[in-house]
Parts: C-alpha cells; structure tokens; sequence
C-alpha cells in the first residue's frame, strides 16, 4: 500500500498517536471529497491505531464517506427550526427534482445531496447550503436557480 | 512580542484604550451566518470601497468593524452606527453610497433602512430603542456584533484581559475558585451543574496532571448561541478558559468545535495564534508562572459527542460513545485525568465574573439560577435570532416582548426549549420564569438554549416523532435500550402519524419511555423520552385524535388531513394556484378553486399563502 | 468494607465493582455483555441493581449497573427489586424483538415472563443472534489482533472486520467466536478447513495424531507472542494433554 503524496503530507502534520485520528481524517475528507479506502492502512500505522479501529471510528462519524461526493454538495438542513419552517417537504421536492434520496450522489456523480442536522444558523431556517454558500429562507424556486446556475 | 510582565500589559491596554478613544465614528456590519448569508459580506466590501473612494480614511477616526451576529437574524444584513446607535436592517450594497453621504458623514438617518416597529408602525432609528434590543441584557454576547473578533488589540482596549491579569496578579487559584462559587453560575450547556463546585472537586483531585475542556459541540438542532459567540468573541471565550486551567491548575486544555462551524475554528485559531505572539497563553504568560496552552479539536458529526465523556473520547481519537458517570469526570476525564469540561458559554461569562465580582453575577436572576442565559429564539416567531435575558424572564416576555408573538395571524401553540432532551410547553405555560428547575419541573429543561416556537400550524405528535427520528440516528448505539428503545418509539410514533396508531400504542410508548430513562447509559438516552412525554402530557388530546379521529387538525400529518376550500369565502385570487407543487387546484380567476383530492399531497402551501382563510383543513 | 446486598452484608473491596461483590457472596446477577477476561462495557443493562448511597435520604436511589459500579462504604444494594425486574424485562422485550433466536435471550426472556417480545421481530439481519454486546471486539482488540470492530452508529452498529471483507489481520482463532454469549457468530468447520468472517483456513494438523489443531496464521501469531516453537503448537489438545499427563507420570516420583 503506497502512500499518496496528499496522505504524506496530511499525515505530517500530526503527531503519531490516536488523538490526530479524526483531525486527519478531516482533512483526507477534505482534500479527497471522501476517504480513500486505499489510504485507511497508512493512517492505521501513522496513528498507531490497529487498521479495524480505523475503520470503526471513520463509519460512527457522520463527517466521513467513503462514496466520493458530488462537486456540488446540496444539503438541507433538518434542524428544528427548519423543520417546522418546512424543511421536510423541500427536501422530498428536491428529491424528487434529482431523482435521488438524500445521502446519494447524482448519475452524473456532479451532485450529492445531503440531510443534515442542525448548521446553527436558526435565524434564517429553513436553511440550505450549496457547499460553502448559505442560502436563507430556502425556497424552492431558489433550487432552480442553483441548479441553473450550473449545479447540475 | 510577547508582554513580559503585568506592567508591559497595563502600559499595552493603556495605549489599546487610547487608541479605541480616538476612534469618532464606527460602522459595525454583522458578519455572522445570517447576515452573511443575506449579503452582508458584498455589504462590507461595497462600504471599503465607498469609504476609500470618498478619501474617509477607515484607520484614523473612523473604523469598520465586521463583527460576529447580531441577533436579529430576520432583518438581515444588519449595520449599526456608533455613537449615534443609528440601526439599519436589510442592507444592500446598493444601499451603500447613500449610507456613506447621508448617515457616516452627516449622521442622518435613512427612513426605509430603519426598523419598523409592527405595532406602532413607526420607524426606530437606534438600536436602543428596538423592542428586540431593550429588554436584553447581554452578558455572554457583550462583545458579539460590537468588536471585530479578529482584532486582538480593539478587545484590549475594549477591557479585555484585564480580568486575567487581575487573577493572575492580585488573586490565588483558590480566589478564583471562591469567586466562581459565590457567582453561583451554573453550566450553560444543559446540565446546568455548578461550574465552582465542578472546578473545586477537580482542583482537590490527587492527580497533578489536570485538563481544561471547552465544549463547542453545540449539537441541539435550532440552537446557534455557541457558533456565534465562538466566531463573535473568540477572546472572551479562550480568557474564560485560561482563568479557569490557572484555577484548576490545568496546563492543556482543548476546545471542541463542532464540525459544521469551519468559521469558528477559523477564528478560534487566529484568535490562538494573537493571544500566543503576546504571551497570552502558552510558557510563562504574562510573565508569571503560569503555563497554559489550548488545541482545537473538530467533531465528526456525532450529536452524542456533545455529552462530555462521549466528548472526551473523541478528542482522544475514538468513537463517541459514552462511559457511565459513576465515576466523574472530574475524577477520570480525559485520558482517565482529572478534567474540567464546561460550555462556550459558561466560559464567556468568567472574565465578566472576575472583573465585577461574583457576588455581583449572583445579584442577577433567580434563587437558583443566576445570571443570563442566551437564547436562540427561532420557529413561528417573528422576530428570530439571538436573544440574551436574565434568569427569571418569563417565556412570554421573551416570545411576545422581545420575539413579537407568532407571525401571519397564526396562534401561539408551544414553545419547545432543552433540544432533544428537552419538552413542549403550552400557552398555560407561557408565565414559565426561565431557570433551570423551573423548566424542569414544568417537564422541559433549560438545555443549551434552544427555545422553538410553534404555532397551530405545527403538530405535536410529528414534533415528537422528529425529534425521535433524530435520536435514532444519533444514538451510538452502545447500550439497548437506546439503540433498540428509540427505535421501536420511532416506529410506534410514526404509525400514529399514518393512521395505523391505536391505544396500544400508547401504553408501548410509556413503556418505552420507562426504560430509556431508568435504563440508558447516558444522558442522551436517559432524557430521549422527554419530547414523547411532555407532548403526552400536555398534548394528549392531540394524539388521541390522531389515533381514535384518524385526524390531524394542524395538517402536517398527510394521512390524516384534506385541505378542502371553502366556495363562500374564496375569492379566485389564484394565489393558492400558483404555489401548489402538483398543480392540483383547479379554477379561473376570480371563481371559487377547487382542490383535486386525488393528486393533492396534502403539503399545505394553499393553506399557508391563502389570505381569506378560504381553506379548510378537515 | 462491608456493603449490603439485599440486607445482607457482605465483604467488598475497594476498587472492585457490585458484580464482583455480589458474585462472590453467592449472589445472582444477570449480564450477557460481561466476560472475565476484558474490561465492562456496560452496554447490555442486564446487570442494573437499585443502589442507595451512604447519606442518602431513605426513599432515594438510583439504578445503576453492576458490572461498573464501584463498590464504598455503606453502600446498600437491592439487585431484584421491583423497579429492577420491570427494567430487567423491559431490556428483555427489545432484545428479544432484535434477536428472537438467541438461546441465552430467550432463557433470560422466560425467567421474567417474556415468551414473547411485545414488539415486532427482527428481519433479514446479517447476524440475527448478534446482540451488540461487544465482547468478541473487547476481546480480539485486547487480547489477539484487532481484525474485527464494531462499526456505524446507532440502529445500523454492526460488528465484523472493516468493509465486511475477509481481512488477514483476522488469524481464525475463535477466540471471538467462542466467548460469544449468543453464538451469534458463524464458524465453518470441515475437519480440515475453517472459515469466519469470510475467510477460510487450513487447518494444521496435529504432528502426533493428524486432528485439526489451529489455523497456520493462529499458530505462527503465538509463536511471535510466546517465542516458543511452533511444533509446541503444532499438537492438538488430547494429545498435548495425554504428553503431559506421561511427562508428569515419568517425573512424579
């Protein structure tokens, strides 16, 4: 198992020991869009931590995949103020508009969309984020527009 | 260039003050999520550019602040003026060339931009003078929306440090912990244990090896109170926790930021790196002895790694699940050390604490409840956002008051507070005082701060089935009756919502709810009942409708509801028409409509936009 | 110390936990995710006892497990108390929803007069007798390798090797299969062959009389973590036990 230049250069910049697990598996996150499966037995012996465990704590955290995601990451935030602001129907609608569930990525691989918990920005709800960009007061003619915009 | 002793610091603070008095005027464009999300950010850009094309120098008199929310999230983006208190809402960058000639350089008011009080109808043009504002009183958020959080010298001049230096100076570890315990404050993180008592059994641990732990997880669904303070005011939060290690004796100390807060890590960081280049943390700080330095530490999705030993084991890089709290985590925390873990909040309140004296925090609030408590004030409200209030607020007072009741003519049904470990409270209830026991005795809990209004349009058997659906998918999964209780709860509550429900049903869900609080690890599955129960028990006539009327009369439930429209009263606007996603409503304009029972899906949008109550929900 | 146990008092030792205590005063305690040889979890909730502290008012106590409660001074413990049973049967009920097959659930079950679960039965599982009760990762992480862990969170926890995927970390030596309270976990064993988490090994035949012995990844791992020969592993139990009963004849007088 070679280690890719990315993983090398991740894995430097923590110490080898169990506390760096999570925070290099943020950044592999990051860097790859999703774990590389190829990448779980050097971060095992980086760590120090036996290849299993590895395992273990990347599926309990919901940060982590190992599907790669879209370009386009569309989630719809489920918090509770978004929920009662209607946040369920507009994911079933765009659901329905993409043709897939929430948690799977598009045909084209171009778009994934997500359910999440709560983003903390309650004030707006019902909120839905197009990767970095928030969008407040979601609506559904928004989607459209995202979507127009070359989401998809 | 790190400040070698206290006197380097005074002389340091006292050329930051001087320098903040020199600044005549100040903008203040909050930058937080909501704002930002609205176009605060173009907002700021457009005024840099104006300010600099106009020659108003920003430096010198005049300084731009890109602060940390605001709190009234509805009306964004937000700018404030000082020292007029000049308040504007729903900024634009169009709006900004008249801003500049009109109120920065005149200090003239631009009517459209004020905020306009619904009742009065008349605009307000201070901050001070806005209903939302007036009846706060901002302890935690003192410096949210008012400093530039990046700014290491504007938080000095503005007071800042100046209670660590006190404790540091003029006051033993074993000073500082009396100070804390006459302040009485207690955690702001749901728990609401005593935060002196917490640090004191800590401090008296055999061990010399002790951690400091800042829990930023804020994972309860509708609460933002932490992710604004922790990108508002990163320096009150990390002088909080220095405080705290100097009177534990702690030398390493982390805060826990939630993953979806990139923002906060990114301010926390910077605010790290400033305070170390000053000798604010790390070796020797401000040249006494003691040593203190943090790390942040991001979750990886994982509500249950709000509860602290879930916590704790995530930092040490392995799954969140819980240890039984037999033994506490004062006693075997963190790598099985003596650990200190509070909130965000808990710690932004020490430096205020130290500075004016615990007895003084005790002054304000309830017998047992002392001090503020931020909210985050969203649902069927108007006006949403942050709220900060003393302890002893009655719900009415902050919904109606500061909130401005529930929006669109709807009625005020409940106000859900504590998250998924907490309760709805009814209408009966709204003279509730906010304090921790209050809360609990009435069947909620204070929580983190998350305070959720409903209105008739919500229903409450869906809201317990949402926050049960929730807690499946964060259960770690450890021990039975979570992992396997809350899932034949959320099976029970769904057939309830589908019309499937019988009494049965019930008498399995108070079962169940038996054994998730006698039985279940941890706090999470110890308190997952709560929002079953407290909607049974306020609420019951609304599940037994659902199961013996097959009815859900807020028309969420979609087996259980038509939307019918009443011919005598509609009046063919066709705005229902034009919003229904499966164009099921048929009618000219200017007819009666009729909806197709066949194709609706019950979705309720007719019902919502529809201004002639010509909608019915059967 | 002493400690009382359903009024009785009872020798205890600082640092032990209830279950220790109890265990030997002879007292009956359920638990299935307990096992002697690796540290508690306390997952299973079987084990829950109602407790009163010293200083505590008469009527309050607390339910807590056993198997991790530290046992003090003028600690009082009722480990069948009415509130016990009612919670011992409701853990009962979910169990034996998710795994209706399970002999020791099913024992369990009948002792508190649960024939049958008042909730829906288990479908389709993977491995239906798996009630998540960790020993077998407790066990192959602390003592033998680590190849297989629990994995995912909540409803969707599982247990095997990573990806579900045969993985030669695991060294088929059964040491999680056999310490499984439930049997949960499927072995195939020919006589020459044997195969868990789908992975099948040789078995090595014993040197004296050609049994299945262990497997050659089990028998090198002890020879790495003892030092000691091979062909000291490369026997089979009746005969390494008729050798040793022969040594011990040859040198007993």
């Amino acid at each position: 198992m070679t280690t890719t230049p990315d993983i090398a250069r991740i894995l430097d910049k923590y110490p080898e020991e169990e506390a760096s697990l999570i925070e290099i598996l943020h950044d592999v996150q990051l860097a790859h869009r999703h774990i590389p499966k190829d990448t779980l037995s050097a971060i095992a012996a980086h760590t120090d931590v036996p290849l299993s465990r590895v395992f273990g704590v990347a599926t309990f955290y919901g940060a982590f995949s190992f599907e790669p995601k879209g370009e386009t990451v569309v989630k719809c935030c489920m918090g509770t103020a978004c929920h009662v602001r209607g946040a369920g129907r507009n994911l079933e609608d765009m659901e329905a508009r993409l043709g897939i569930k929430a948690g799977q990525t598009t045909a084209d691989g171009k778009l994934t969309l997500e359910a999440v918990n709560c983003v903390g920005a309650c004030g707006i709800a019902p909120v839905v984020t197009v990767n970095e960009k928030v969008l407040p007061k979601f609506r559904m003619t928004d989607f459209d527009k995202i979507l127009g915009e070359g989401g998809k | 260039m790190k400040i070698a002793n206290l006197k380097e610091f005074e002389v340091l603070r006292a050329d930051a003050e001087a320098a903040q008095k020199k600044i005549r005027k100040k903008i203040l464009v909050c930058c937080g999520t909501g704002c930002l999300a609205a176009g605060s950010g173009k907002v700021a850009a457009a005024l840099r550019a104006e300010l600099d094309r106009k020659g108003l120098d920003v430096d010198v008199g005049l300084k731009m602040n890109e602060t940390g929310c605001r709190g009234l999230c509805e009306l964004g983006p937000l700018v404030t003026f000082e020292p007029s208190g000049i308040f504007y809402k729903s900024v634009k960058a169009s709006d900004v060339a008249e801003i500049v000639e009109k109120t920065i350089e005149r200090d003239e008011a631009i009517p459209r931009l004020l905020y306009r009080d619904k009742a009065s109808k008349q605009r307000v043009e201070t901050y001070e003078e806005i209903p939302f504002y007036k009846s706060q009183t901002r302890w935690a958020l003192r410096n949210v929306g008012l400093l530039d959080p990046k700014d290491i010298t504007e938080y000095i001049g503005s007071g800042g440090f100046t209670a660590l230096a006190k404790a540091l100076a003029t006051m033993t570890p074993e000073e500082v912990l009396g100070e804390v315990e006459t302040a009485k404050l207690r955690g702001r993180g749901g728990g609401g244990f005593d935060a002196g008592r917490k640090w004191r059994s800590c401090a008296n641990a055999k061990e010399d090896e002790r951690y400091l732990v800042c829990n930023g997880d804020e994972g309860d669904p509708g609460a933002f109170m932490d992710r604004t303070i922790m990108e508002g005011d990163p320096y009150g939060v990390i002088e909080g926790m220095v405080i705290a290690a100097y009177a534990i004796g702690a030398k390493e100390g982390f805060i826990y930021v939630r993953q979806e807060y990139p923002l906060a890590v990114r301010h926390l960081d910077a605010a790290l790196g400033n305070m170390r280049g000053l000798g604010l943390l790390g070796e020797t700080i401000l040249g006494t002895e003691f040593c203190f330095d943090i790390r942040i530490a991001r979750g990886g999705g994982a509500f249950v790694c709000g509860e602290s030993s879930a916590l704790m084991r995530s930092i040490e890089g392995k799954v969140g699940e819980p240890r039984a709290k037999y033994i506490h985590g004062t006693a075997k925390g963190l790598y099985d050390k003596p650990t200190v873990l509070n909130n965000v909040e808990t710690f932004v309140n020490i430096p205020l604490i130290l500075e004016k004296g615990g007895a003084w925090f005790a002054s304000t609030g309830t017998e047992r409840s002392k001090g503020t408590k931020a909210f985050s004030l969203v649902g069927k409200v108007q006006n949403t956002g942050l709220v900060e209030v003393p302890m002893g607020t009655s719900l009415r007072e902050i919904i109606f008051d500061i909130g401005g009741g529930v929006p669109k003519g709807r009625t005020f049904k409940a106000v859900q507070t504590g998250g998924p470990s907490g309760g709805c409270l009814p209408a009966s209830h709204l003279d509730t005082r906010v304090d921790f026991d209050t809360l609990t005795e009435a069947g909620s809990m204070m929580g983190s701060g998350g305070m959720i209004v409903m209105d008739d349009r919500t229903c409450m058997v869906d809201v317990a089935r949402y926050f049960t659906k929730f807690l499946v998918n964060e259960s770690c999964g450890k021990c039975v009756p979570c992992r396997e209780g809350l899932q034949q709860m959320l099976r029970l509550l769904t057939e309830i919502c589908e019309g499937a429900g019988t009494l049965r049903h019930l008498e399995q869900i108070e079962g169940l709810a038996h054994v998730l609080e006698k039985g279940s690890l941890c706090a999470l599955g110890k308190s997952a009942a709560n929002p079953v129960t407290s909607t049974l028990r306020y609420f019951r006539d609304e599940y037994l409708e659902h199961i013996e009327g097959k009815k859900c009369s807020a028309g969420v439930c979609r087996a259980l509801c038509r939307f019918e429209i009443d011919e005598e009263k509609c009046t063919g606007c066709t705005l229902c028409t034009s919003v229904c996603p499966t164009a099921c409503i048929a009618g000219e304009k200017k007819t009666p409509h009729e909806i197709d029972q066949e194709a609706c899906i019950q979705c309720g949008s007719c019902f919502d936009v529809c201004s002639f109550n010509a909608i019915r929900i059967l | 110390m002493k400690i009382l146990i359903n009024g009785r008092a009872v020798t205890a030792f600082n640092g032990e936990t209830v279950l220790t205590a109890a265990r030997r005063a002879g007292v009956e305690i359920p638990t299935l995710c307990h096992h002697e040889a690796v540290e508690d979890s306390g997952a299973c909730r079987l084990c829950m006892v109602e407790i009163r502290e010293a200083g505590w008012d008469e009527d309050w106590t607390k339910l807590v497990t056993a198997c991790l409660f530290p046992v003090q001074e003028g600690l009082v413990v009722q480990t069948d108390s009415p509130e016990v049973r009612r919670t011992r049967k409701e853990i009962l009920e979910l169990l034996l929803a998710r795994s209706p097959e399970a002999e020791p659930v099913r024992v369990l079950a009948a002792e508190y007069g649960v024939e049958l679960s008042p909730y829906p039965e288990r479908e389709d599982a993977e491995l239906p007798n798996c009630i998540l009760c960790g020993i077998c990762t407790r066990v192959c992480q602390a003592l033998v390798t680590g190849a297989i862990t629990m994995s995912e969170r909540g409803p969707d926890k599982t247990v095997g090797p990573p990806f579900g995927e045969a993985t030669d970390v695991c060294i088929g030596c059964l040491a999680c299969a056999s310490s499984c309270p439930t049997d949960a976990i499927p072995v195939e064993d020919t006589g020459t062959t044997r195969t868990i988490w789908g992975r099948t090994f040789d078995l090595v035949p014993c040197a004296i009389c050609g049994a299945p012995t262990g497997t050659r990844d089990q028998i090198d791992w002890l020879v790495k973590k003892t030092g000691r020969a091979a062909a000291d592993f490369e026997i089979c139990v009746a005969c390494k036990t008729k050798a040793t009963g022969e040594a011990w004849h040859r040198i007993s007088w």
